[in-house]
């Protein structure tokens, strides 16, 4: 019985995959990018869930992070002539680095505190990104040379989706693979309680640099992809605006979820492009959306598709051993205390 | 009489001018539950933060199996092996009981460290032993068939035992609860007894126990510290705890002098 859903599993894998990489059969180059885009944002996605969904922290820096990364990417592949896959990685430790300082702040000061250290991190970071032109170019930016693979280059946003949609998906396994454990649980008892965590053995200052750590490195591979994306990397792209955009798609796709942060970079991609003919409108259905979403969708539309049932439950475990399996008496001395549930109670 | 695990002794807490535990000493040992009343405000409760290590003491020595401990945070000495329930009920709404359950074996994972990355992208997963743990614990407290729920979809009685399972999974040598009956009925009451005692009987256990049921404190301890305005009043077995006049007076509520 297992193994018949583990190969009906295998084959829904395959087929989801092959959709999408037959993708670039579908687009011209415009919605190919587009396409691009949704992938870099669902890692950028899954970087700020994890501070802001799973550990609870009110951390806005994550346009910095991205911001950071990109620069890496851009000045190694341009200046350095650096392959991709060094830049990408160089792009996630530098980042991850640079994060986990910023948690030192996250250790003393909470909530309202952090966020305006984070933020004011951040918009140090944009003002680092224009002054310092020496290794930036300033406002004028730096262009980032298509990536190559041994000689093949990926010129074009189709040969680029072929970098992207793998990298995205190594992303997301990642996240998952390191979420569904011990990680995720400290980081979400950490939200919940400090104190509760602290009793549990959980050292509560050093779960939070790996949460930011954590965060600021899938920050900055985002960044990095991002950077092949636009092909053009401008301290402006990083600022109040990007951030926005994280922040809506964790809370619209849904916060502490790993489908939330695909579904929110889906949404958030695609329909401002859909929408681009009415400007106005634009802004108006952003935070009419967001407003909507937090009074009605308190976990996002992720949360509210799994209280539907049509989403899984995202389990912070993994290999979940079926309690059916056991025997009922199994090696235990003594018979089971019974707990009242209800009823027998008056 | 059996060694001790847990030794507190003149232990004092202040909040600025105030003295919230005076000098208090306690001895834990294992396998005996060790009740610990007084009327509110005695400082049980900031007597259990201090032993946990969640308020600094101004003064005193706490030691764990021999060793002093005095100067370790709050997660080494859970870690280590002193794990405590709160008065209210602390568990995560988003988890289900499995997760919440497994927080408490967070520091025995097998998943931690630079060894545990092989178990973390594993293919069957980092908490396959540990989900085996939580199965035999929930068994143990009777709430196996609560493990895949939600906590909103929990009685208060069960949502108190997931917690009581959360402290109890790693198999702490100390456990400490506060108020474990506040909220539960009698046979709910009676069922916790049982527990306290299998606890005590079969995982050798020492329990320091804060309770206002005093049916339950009575009943089940070996023995009985007294507290009163953080100070330390009376020790002893539950006959003789009963029997002073001066807990009549502070706890019971009873006039000394008749």
């Amino acid at each position: 019985m297992d193994r018949s859903i583990s190969i009906k599993k295998a084959v829904a894998g395959a087929l989801v995959i092959a959709g999408l990489l037959a993708v670039p059969l579908l687009t011209n180059g415009y919605t190919q990018y587009v396409v691009n885009l949704v992938t870099v944002y669902v890692v950028l996605g899954i970087g700020l869930n994890i501070l802001l969904g799973y550990a609870g922290q009110f951390a806005f820096a994550n346009a910095a992070f991205m911001g950071i990364g990109a620069y890496t990417t851009a000045i190694l592949s341009s200046q350095l002539g650096l392959p991709f896959w060094i830049c990408i990685p160089a792009a996630g430790i530098v980042t991850a680095m640079i994060g986990s300082l910023c948690a030192v702040p996250a250790m003393r000061t909470a909530s309202i505190y952090l966020a305006l250290v984070t933020f004011a991190f951040a918009e140090l970071m944009v003002w680092v990104f224009i002054n310092w032109k020496g290794v930036t170019n300033g406002s004028n930016g730096i262009s980032v040379p298509a990536p190559d693979l041994f000689g093949y280059v990926l010129r074009g946003d189709k040969r680029l989706y072929y970098l992207l949609l793998p990298s995205c998906l190594a992303m997301l396994w990642l996240a998952s693979r390191i979420l569904k454990s011990y990680v995720g649980r400290s980081f979400v008892i950490v939200r919940e309680s400090e104190i509760v965590a602290r009793c549990n053995g959980i050292n509560v200052g050093r779960t939070k640099m790996v949460a930011f750590a954590l965060s600021a490195l899938f920050g900055g591979v985002g960044g990095a992809l991002f950077a092949y994306t636009v092909g053009l990397v401008l301290p402006q792209s990083f600022g109040l605006f990007q951030l926005i955009i994280h922040i809506a798609i964790v809370v619209l796709g849904g916060m502490a979820s790993l489908a939330g942060a695909v579904i929110g970079a889906l949404l958030l991609t695609t329909l401002p492009e859909v929408l681009r003919d009415f400007q106005s409108l634009q802004e108006v259905m952003f935070g009419a959306a967001l407003v909507m979403v937090a009074i009605f969708m308190p976990r996002g539309i992720a949360g509210a598709l799994t209280r539907l049932g049509v989403l899984p439950r995202e389990m912070l475990v993994r290999g979940t051993i079926s309690p059916k399996r056991q025997p009922d008496d199994r090696n235990l001395p003594h018979p089971a205390i019974p707990v009242a549930v209800g009823g027998q109670n008056d | 009489m059996t060694e001790s695990i847990l030794d507190v002794s003149s232990l004092t807490v202040r909040f600025g001018g105030l003295v919230a535990v005076d000098a208090v000493s306690l001895a834990l040992r294992p396998g005996k539950v060790h009740g610990l009343i007084g009327p509110n405000g005695a400082g049980k409760t900031t007597l259990f933060n201090a032993i946990t290590g969640l308020v600094p003491q101004a003064d005193g020595k706490v030691s764990y199996d021999g060793k002093d401990i005095t100067a370790f945070p709050a997660h080494r000495r859970s870690e280590i092996g002193i794990r405590r329930s709160f008065q209210s009920v602390q568990l995560v709404q988003s988890l289900t009981v499995l997760e919440n359950i497994l927080i408490g074996l967070h520091t025995q994972s097998a998943g931690k460290g630079w060894r545990g990355i092989g178990a973390l992208f594993g293919s069957d997963g980092p908490d396959h032993a540990e989900q085996q743990m939580v199965q035999d614990v929930a068994a143990f407290l009777g709430i196996e068939h609560t493990l895949f729920k939600g906590i909103a979809e929990l009685t208060f009685a069960e949502q108190r035992f997931v917690e009581i399972a959360r402290a109890i999974v790693s198999r702490p040598k100390v456990l400490m609860l506060d108020e474990p009956a506040a909220g539960l009925s009698e046979a709910e009451i009676e069922k916790l007894d049982r527990l306290l005692r299998r606890l005590a009987a079969e995982w050798n256990t020492a329990i320091l126990l804060v309770e206002h049921v005093l049916s339950l404190v009575f009943v089940v301890s070996d023995e009985i510290t007294v507290l009163d305005n953080g100070r330390f009043v009376i020790h002893g077995d539950p006959g003789e705890v009963a029997r002073d006049p001066r807990v009549k007076s502070a706890y019971l509520g009873e006039d000394v002098h008749a």
